[in-house]
């Protein structure tokens, strides 16, 4: 497409596809592994990460652009095995933005940075004339140091590794579609939280493989990042998926599918087989994981496909979304 | 009774009839909503290797075709114009380009989840026109037409519908005569019954010796609609089963038909795949002329439709919705037709066959 | 076609319209489809608009059928 949609940044195979094109004007001495993980290594037992906030509204209920911004690259930092150490953060306001607003940001910004002992090194602002763009947009670039002896990721996924959901996929995404198309959905909030407590856990466990931070795309498309990605086939199982009721209610009444829901603290991890049950146990002990379950495992069958098995016995493709999820009546 | 032990009560039902017909049998479905649970809960590869469960035209997104999308983008390209749209619409290819394309391109286009929200659009927008996309069959028009009325009563003068609702009746008798096909029996779709009733549908037993069975979308409800398509054929009983009945009445939902007739007339349509038909379009009446957004754009030019002649010519939609030929057998299946850039129906809607087709026969080889 | 919700009616407001519920969630339907609905009322919700009373799973009317379904079932577990 000649133009870029808002689909192009929506996390599904649009976006996908934008972001290869953009990798391959970079030769592969300025590009040397284009890795589908959620940081990059900036050493041998470094991480780096770099997230751009544009979330409206700008305060939902279980957060805000703020709170989101700095959970965001904790949790890109988190999935890897990477202790987050250090954040810059940038500011692009609009003219007319009142300055309590973006205070309030900055307050809950800086209140996980208290919690998750991350800090601020620097940051830059802007402010951009009325109608450059929509309020408030944050980017932040964060790094962290290894915190155990091989760096995750899904090079190291194997056929047999079983696969866990840390909690019910698409709150995020379910409460902004619910701000957004009018929808009164009392006690639906974000999942937005930092996951690093939850996470760091599991890193004691040998057979701890790799972890993604599902975002936009939501569960779903991480799922099929990993099988494309590794050419190895995932295989769910739909019973076992955790699900929050407020998040099926709110599919049921505008066509959306859970799965593709954006999150903002709900991680997919894989582990070794024989770390199934301790991994589990190690989740479910820490208050962000008390819904974690096991979902399904990696498989040499069907390899490059994500395959939901229904109770009935039939296994149905799980394929990656096209752009936003929209509402439908069809 | 669970909804599993029901279901499994079902495929076990609909094995033990299919053995007993010892034929290979030819269903199929024209519902958007039948198509995407049936694939939700994988039910096609469950059923025995004889029975065929084929999507007919039956998603009135995917069948709207790209010269009416087309008179929607230049709707929306208007300067003054805000369209109001089902989300549905948005990915919808025309020949060159979509809603979401033309929103993109700073054309106004906002996505509705009512009529009435539409109508509100209207009132808030004095200096706007908002001109709503009408589509979907006859569970959606009647709401449509409740929102002309309301317009009319209030005298709001920037409401503009572009109706390009569609009937199934029209389109069950078109299939229906398609002597080439196999066809035993037709899977109702629930909602639409729901607003008119039985009666509609008796042709198809009377003059075509079809079965019809009228069935909701839970999964063991589908799997009963089929078993009970199955019942008919064995005993060669045919009419219309209604086994929706906690949604359906036999005599359907005369006000909102009172609301269809008073607003709409039938038309002869154009569907994407098929062609036109008679009588298978909505269009507003002539009462209600002064909302008809089709008056608000010139008809469309030939140079247009000549460009795209030839990607038209070579989409096989319309063999694949009436079930003569495979997604894969289309010339243009996978290379210039795939989900990300689709050409027809069967591609746009993303549980068509096309689209079905090129997720399942990646990995799941020998799945319907 | 198409995606319609049953909603339980909690209060008729102004002409046209009613506040609905569903698992928890409220929101303002349209009942021009449906003018005879009443507080209580159980409704399909089909974009906005309620289009016709869910009467109580018809267990009378579809009880032979089941029959048949389960005892054609049990010639054939699966």
């Amino acid at each position: 497409m000649a133009i870029l949609q808002s689909g192009h940044g929506g996390g599904g195979r649009l976006s996908s596809e934008l972001v290869g094109a953009l990798a391959e004007r970079f030769t592969s001495r300025n590009l040397p592994s284009p890795e589908m993980e959620d940081c990059a290594l900036l050493s041998a037992n470094q991480g780096i990460t770099l997230d751009g906030f544009t979330v409206t509204p700008r305060f939902f209920p279980g957060g805000s652009l703020g709170k989101l911004a700095v959970c965001g690259s904790i949790n890109d930092l988190a999935v890897r095995g990477m202790r987050p150490e250090h954040i810059l953060l940038g500011v692009i306001a609009e003219e007319g933005l009142e300055r309590e607003e973006l205070l309030e940001h900055m307050g809950q910004a800086a209140a996980v940075c208290a919690a998750e002992g991350v800090t601020l090194l620097g940051g830059d602002t802007k402010v951009v004339p009325r109608g450059a763009l929509d309020g408030l947009f944050l980017t932040t670039c964060a790094v962290g140091s290894l915190a155990l002896s091989r760096v995750p990721g899904m090079a190291r996924m194997q056929p047999g590794d079983v696969l866990f959901l840390t909690g019910p996929p698409g709150r995020h995404g379910a409460c902004i579609a619910a701000c957004r198309y009018d929808l009164e959905i009392p006690g639906l909030e974000s999942d937005c939280a930092s996951l690093w407590g939850l996470l760091e856990p599991l890193f004691a466990l040998p057979g701890f493989r790799c972890a993604r931070d599902a975002t936009r795309g939501g569960v779903g498309t991480v799922l099929c990042e990993w099988a494309e990605g590794r050419h190895l086939g995932l295989l769910l199982e739909e019973e076992a998926l955790p699900e929050d009721s407020r998040v099926a209610s709110l599919g049921d009444l505008l066509g959306l599918e859970p799965l593709y829901l954006a999150c903002e603290g709900t991680a997919v991890v894989a582990v070794a087989p024989e770390d199934a049950e301790e991994c589990l146990k190690k989740l479910r002990a820490h208050p962000l994981g008390k819904d974690a379950a096991r979902i399904g495992y990696v498989t040499e069958e069907h390899p490059g496909t994500v395959g939901l098995r229904t109770s009935l016995g039939g296994v149905r493709v799980l394929d990656m979304p096209v752009g936003d999820p929209l509402p439908r009546i069809c | 009774m669970t909804s599993l032990s029901r279901a499994q009560a079902c495929l076990g039902a609909i094995r033990e009839r299919q053995a007993s017909l010892k034929e290979p049998v030819l269903l199929m479905e024209v519902c958007g909503t039948h198509t995407m649970a049936i694939a939700r809960h994988a039910l096609k590869q469950l059923l025995p290797r004889e029975l065929s469960l084929v999507s007919g035209p039956g998603c009135p997104v995917c069948v709207t075709h790209q010269r009416d999308l087309e008179q929607a983008l230049a709707l929306a390209r208007q300067k003054g114009v805000l369209l109001a749209t089902y989300g549905d619409m948005l990915r919808v290819p025309g020949y060159a380009s979509s809603l979401q394309e033309e929103k993109a391109r700073g054309a106004s286009v906002r996505v509705v989840t009512s009529a009435m929200e539409a109508l509100e659009l209207a009132r808030n927008n004095g200096a706007q026109k908002t001109v709503f996309l009408g589509i979907g069959f006859e569970t959606t028009a009647p709401a449509t037409a409740a929102a002309l009325l309301r317009a009319r009563e209030e005298k709001i003068s920037n409401f503009f519908v572009h109706s390009l609702h569609k009937r199934v009746p029209p389109v069950l008798r078109f299939l229906a005569s398609q002597k080439d096909i196999p066809l035993r029996g037709f899977l109702l779709p629930g909602h639409v019954a729901t607003i008119l009733g039985e009666a509609p549908f008796a042709f198809l037993g009377e003059e075509y010796s079809l079965a019809s069975v009228i069935a909701g979308f839970e999964r063991e409800e589908i799997l009963l609609g089929i078993a009970a398509l199955l019942g008919q054929i064995l005993r060669k009983e045919f009419r219309v089963q209604n086994v929706y009945p906690q949604s359906v009445r036999s005599g359907g939902n005369p006000e909102a038909r009172k609301l269809m007739d008073e607003v709409f007339r039938p038309a002869r349509a154009l569907w994407r795949g098929l062609g036109e038909l008679d009588d298978s379009g909505l269009v507003l009446g002539e009462a209600y002329e002064a909302f008809d957004a089709s008056f608000l754009v010139p008809p469309l030019s030939e140079e247009l439709e000549e460009e795209h002649v030839q990607a038209r010519n070579l989409c096989r939609c319309g063999d694949i919705l009436l079930g003569r030929l495979a997604p894969r057998e289309c010339p243009l299946f996978g290379s210039s037709c795939t989900p990300v850039h689709p050409l027809g129906p069967c591609m746009v809607s993303g549980e068509g066959s096309c689209a079905a087709a090129w997720r399942y026969e990646k990995t799941f080889k020998g799945a319907n | 076609m198409c995606l319609a919700v049953p909603h339980r009616i909690i209060r008729l407001l102004g002409p046209g319209e009613a506040l609905a519920e569903v698992r928890g969630v409220r929101r303002h339907i349209r009942t021009e489809c449906l003018p005879s609905v009443e507080e209580g009322d159980t409704v399909l919700v089909h974009a906005g608009f309620a289009i016709e009373k869910v009467l109580p799973r018809q267990e009378e009317e579809l009880a032979s059928l089941w029959e048949e379904i389960y005892a054609l079932s049990e010639g054939n577990p699966s």
